[in-house]
């Protein structure tokens, strides 16, 4: 039974109290506690530190840091900024949990176990980068720079990039924001509009916005929320086509509960229909279209009955969302995406979102495709060109393979000669800031071809599961803790006051430890490859400041400017006098593809599996952010969202912990809970990517959740571009160790 | 005046970054939060699948329970008005309402960390801080050190979506009174009416997904032998700490057990 107390005889008890000891003594006592336990706030004895850039992801927001004791206490939107001004989202402002976070590298480290099973011996600098240079020279002397592998990541990167690419000369560099996200999106809009889209469409002033897959709130980027929010408030009608009921469904005037990896048949029926009755921007198409006759041609049968079969949505909706397209056009942001490599038959579908802006006339004008005028001047400055890397190159080698891949080869034709050693054999791999585990489908062929290396190299910030097969592992200053990147943009809104904006990324705090800058790590790994004629900068500061010089700029100008300056800008509105939308594009038909965009249906889900979804949750970004403990607080592990009808019919319950089994027969690693809702597609499970470490040095996040990447055994690789279609695996729910079927 | 905020779900898009830089603000222990994001759904309701948010914070109530039920002794504390300069002289104990600005407040230097609070309120809008050397209870303040100085509280300054409206909900020309004269509104039921002035605005499925899964129902019942326990433990630190307080404990003590057999006889 429960003790009650009302509050009246408990102050007759207090007033004993009261009776047999002065109050005051008892306050005495206390006193010494007054100052504990009460926050000052970040604003309290602080100095404020400008010129951050964030990178908790690929964004970038600037920032400023509030500064105590040389201990960053928070970090917060710089005011001056005209992009993400005083906002930033959960993970930017959890950037002190990962700049103190006690898991991270600290020292170089030496794997005195195996690859896979390490046992770190902490050794120096010197010993450290004596044993890079021994190990990667032998690598050169014997085979030649082209047997070094490369996955970098993230703004620090960049310049040992063009180390190895350019000096050393190796063309084995593989992005996974090329291969395994963007890339696709970039060359099918270069093949179609001449430039890369960015995410480059005017939302905040659009009367529509299409989106495809794109699940913005669940995927948080600031000043794109807020052009995206910008144009909701405005009124702008929003379509959403994805096959869960998204953060951005939740907001749309219309959501298409497609079914997966039918996206290009559903473009190609709503762009038939368009045509077919006259509802396209007919002298935006005459005036800058190329080849639409053969494309109206080649997309003729695409009906939308057709469309609607295929799809598993009704024809009323796809007329529906072609007619609110019409009415809205020319001011339609069809959105380009940004994580574009789903399902193999990428290429094709990104074009028909380009091809689609095209129709609609949706180019240049408000709401529409326009890319902001930013500032000019800033200079590349990085290594000079002096290896030969392209005559290795293995598309070239291969006969030609994949002409419409992003820079850098794709990473299966790197992998596959990794373990093959055809047609040459690579024999050292270094890892700049990637997690290829967590980020390449396959993960036993690329631990296969870590294990024939007779060298691996790692350089992070934090320990990842790819560190685990480093031989030295260096630790690196973090984003918070160095220079090294310059953003450059305009105002967030592109029809507000016309400005530009450079700003340059300075420490808001010194590296603690023994962490190092990239400029330096690569500099002294060039000295000892006998690279010292070629540095382009011997301090990462030097580097900065003679990119800034052609702005007429400086680190120490942009200090005194509160770390951004601001200039006028320049209207970005109007088509670029020499744009050209092609919507049949001879040059691919050249080169073996379709000129129009095409669709073609890939494998659907074996009987009893559901196909496996994977998207972005505002509180990480992909593996880097798991370990953050506020982060990890905030969504420790991904549910698995299934299906309510399914659910019942297979005995699911919501909070029900299970694994996952792939159709390969790999069953998940880590359980994980099952959210039940009836936003998710009938043929399809979704989870959250970037879950499942399994580093035992990452105390926070290893073992919780489950890995989308252990279960993509079978990418279907997009035969335009030879990025990874990913969202191929097939997977049935394992609960208490039996496999359960998903109805048919 | 009565501070107040207004969460427009409209436009809020479930990023957490108010959760986390309230955490940076005021350090907030990880496990803790001054306030919260929950998603919602999507789930189906009577007018159409929904799927929405419940950003949550202390509601900085017209009749907060937390207030009523703190056992500390009581003190003479004097308000000001921040606008007009007049002042009041009131008794609280360690919580008390602004008798000016409403908001609910907490001097951690009187809290016996009890948790009481914790457990009486309805919305468990308030936590009690372990991480330090002796626990606290802690809530948010609407930050109101920061809007002393003139910034708007943390989680409104980082918010990306301008969801989070701060403001004085008596002022009728304010942005968060036309919120409510548009019809926000706040997690009350009949159990549960203490006048919350924290208040959502949104569509009917999100509004109805909103209050379906997240409204309390039904007062906590305090538990006070926790606070009666913690009263007694703190006393005994303290008398210990002055050898002339140990008879006070032991007629605590007395009386606890006194409590506990009338208790069970109920």
């Amino acid at each position: 039974m429960a003790f009650r107390l009302s509050r009246r005889k408990f102050l007759q008890t207090a007033s004993l109290a009261a009776a047999s000891v002065p109050l005051s003594k008892v306050r005495t006592s206390k006193a010494a506690l007054s100052a504990e336990g009460v926050a000052p706030g970040s604003f309290t004895d602080t100095k404020d530190a400008y010129g951050g850039i964030c990178e908790m992801c690929f964004w970038r927001c600037q920032l400023v840091g509030k500064v105590r004791d040389g201990k960053l206490v928070k970090i917060e939107g710089n005011p001056k900024s005209i992009d993400n001004g005083t906002s930033l989202c959960a993970r930017g402002n959890a950037g002190i949990k990962l700049l103190y976070d006690p898991d991270r590298l600290k020292y170089p480290l030496k794997n005195v176990g195996e690859r896979g099973n390490p046992k770190w011996k902490r050794i120096s600098w010197k010993e450290a980068l004596d044993e890079c240079g021994s190990k990667l020279k032998a690598v050169i002397d014997k085979h030649g720079g082209h047997a070094i592998s490369m996955y970098p990541h993230g703004a620090s990167a960049k310049y040992p990039m063009h180390y190895f690419e350019r000096v050393v000369g190796t063309p084995n560099v593989s992005e996974a924001s090329f291969f395994q996200c963007r890339g696709i999106r970039d060359t099918a809009y270069v093949n179609t509009f001449g430039t890369t889209p960015g995410e480059h469409v005017d939302m905040a002033n659009a009367k529509a916005i299409f989106l495809l897959g794109c699940h913005f709130g669940e995927n948080v980027h600031v000043s794109h929320a807020k052009r995206y929010l910008k144009g909701l408030e405005n009124g702008a009608k929003l379509i959403v086509v994805d096959p869960r009921f998204s953060s951005s469904a939740a907001k749309a005037d219309i959501w298409v509960k497609i079914k997966p990896s039918t996206d290009t048949a559903f473009l190609l029926a709503i762009m038939n229909y368009l045509v077919k009755k006259g509802k396209h921007n007919e002298e935006f198409v005459d005036e800058y279209g190329d080849g639409f006759d053969e494309f109206k041609e080649a997309i003729s049968h695409a009906t939308l009955e057709w469309a609607s079969k295929e799809c598993d949505v009704p024809a009323s909706q796809i007329k529906e969302v072609a007619e609110t397209l019409a009415t809205n056009a020319p001011n339609v942001s069809v959105h380009p995406g940004r994580y574009t490599s789903w399902y193999g038959n990428d290429f094709q579908r990104v074009r028909a979102l380009g091809c689609l802006t095209g129709l609609l006339g949706a180019v240049g004008v408000k709401g529409g495709f326009v890319k902001p005028k930013g500032p000019k001047g800033v200079k590349k400055v990085s290594w000079p060109h002096v290896g030969h890397a392209e005559s290795h190159s293995l598309r070239k080698l291969g006969g030609g393979l994949y002409p419409y891949s992003p820079p850098g080869t794709p990473t299966d034709l790197v992998r596959d000669t990794m373990v093959s050693g055809k047609p040459y054999p690579i024999k050292a791999c270094v890892v700049w800031g990637q997690n290829p585990i967590q980020t390449i489908p396959n993960q036993p062929l690329t631990i296969q071809g870590l294990k024939n290396m007779d060298f691996v190299l790692a350089v992070d910030v934090m320990p990842t599961d790819i560190t685990m097969y480093a031989d030295i592992l260096l630790p690196e200053s973090s984003y918070l803790e160095r220079h090294d990147y310059i953003k450059k943009g305009t105002q967030f809104d592109l029809s507000g006051k016309q400005e530009q904006f450079i700003s340059a990324r300075q420490p808001l705090v010194d590296p603690l430890f023994e962490r190092k800058d990239s400029i330096y790590i690569t500099n002294e790994i060039a000295k000892r490859l006998g690279h010292a004629m070629h540095i382009p900068a011997n301090t990462v500061q030097e580097l900065v400041d003679k990119q800034l010089a052609g702005a007429g700029l400086s680190l120490a100008k942009l200090t005194a400017a509160k770390g951004i300056h601001v200039q006028p800008g320049k209207d970005p509105y109007g088509v670029p006098e020499d744009f050209e939308v092609s919507f049949f594009n001879e040059e691919l038909v050249e080169n073996g593809f379709p000129g129009a965009p095409t669709y073609k249906s890939v494998e659907h889900n074996p009987k009893g599996y559901a196909r496996l979804l994977y998207g972005r949750t505002p509180l990480h970004s992909f593996n880097r952010t798991q370990n953050n403990a506020w982060l990890n607080f905030g969504m420790p592990e991904n549910p698995i969202w299934v299906n309510d009808e399914h659910a019942s019919k297979m005995g699911l319950n919501d909070g029900d912990r299970v694994k996952l089994v792939s159709s390969d027969g790999v069953v998940s690693t880590n359980d994980s809970v099952v959210k039940v809702t009836p936003g998710i597609s009938k043929y399809a499970v979704y989870i959250a990517h970037g879950f499942g470490s399994k580093n035992e040095m990452l105390s926070v996040a290893k073992g919780k959740g489950i890995d989308d990447q252990e279960l993509i055994t079978k990418p279907n690789i997009d035969p335009e571009t030879g990025a990874h279609g990913m969202r191929t695996a097939f997977v049935k729910i394992m609960k208490d160790g039996k496999k359960i079927d998903f109805p048919a | 005046m009565q501070y107040g905020m207004v969460i427009d779900l409209e436009k809020c898009i479930g990023c957490h970054a108010c959760t986390i830089a309230c955490k940076a603000e005021w350090e907030v222990p990880t496990e803790s939060g001054r306030n919260w994001v929950r998603r919602l759904g999507p789930a189906a309701t009577p007018h159409g699948l929904a799927s929405t948010y419940y950003p949550g914070l202390c509601n900085h109530c017209n009749e907060p329970a937390c207030v009523e039920i703190c056992p500390a002794d009581v003190e003479e504390m004097t308000f000001t008005d921040a606008k007009t300069g007049k002042k009041k002289t009131m008794e609280v104990a360690a919580t008390w309402k602004d008798p000016f600005n409403g908001s609910v407040q907490i001097d951690k230097a009187r809290c016996i960390g009890c948790g009481a609070c914790a457990d009486a309120c309805p919305y468990e809008a308030r936590y009690v801080n372990e991480d330090l050397e002796e626990p606290k209870a802690d809530k948010c303040t609407f930050c109101m050190p920061r809007v002393e100085k003139g910034l708007t509280p943390a989680c409104v300054q980082t918010c990306l979506a301008g969801a989070r409206i701060f403001g004085d909900l008596d002022d009728p020309k304010s942005e968060i009174a036309q919120y409510i004269k548009n019809g926000a509104y706040g997690l009350s039921s009949a159990a549960v009416q203490i006048g919350p002035n924290v208040r959502y605005y949104g569509n009917k499925r999100d509004t109805y997904l909103l209050t379906s899964t997240s409204t309390p129902t039904e007062m906590p019942e305090a538990n006070l032998r926790r606070v009666f326990m913690a009263k007694m433990s703190k006393s005994a630190n303290d008398a210990i700490k002055n050898i002339g307080m140990i008879g006070l404990a032991g007629a605590l003590l007395c009386k606890k057990t006194e409590e506990g057999e009338e208790s069970n006889k109920a």
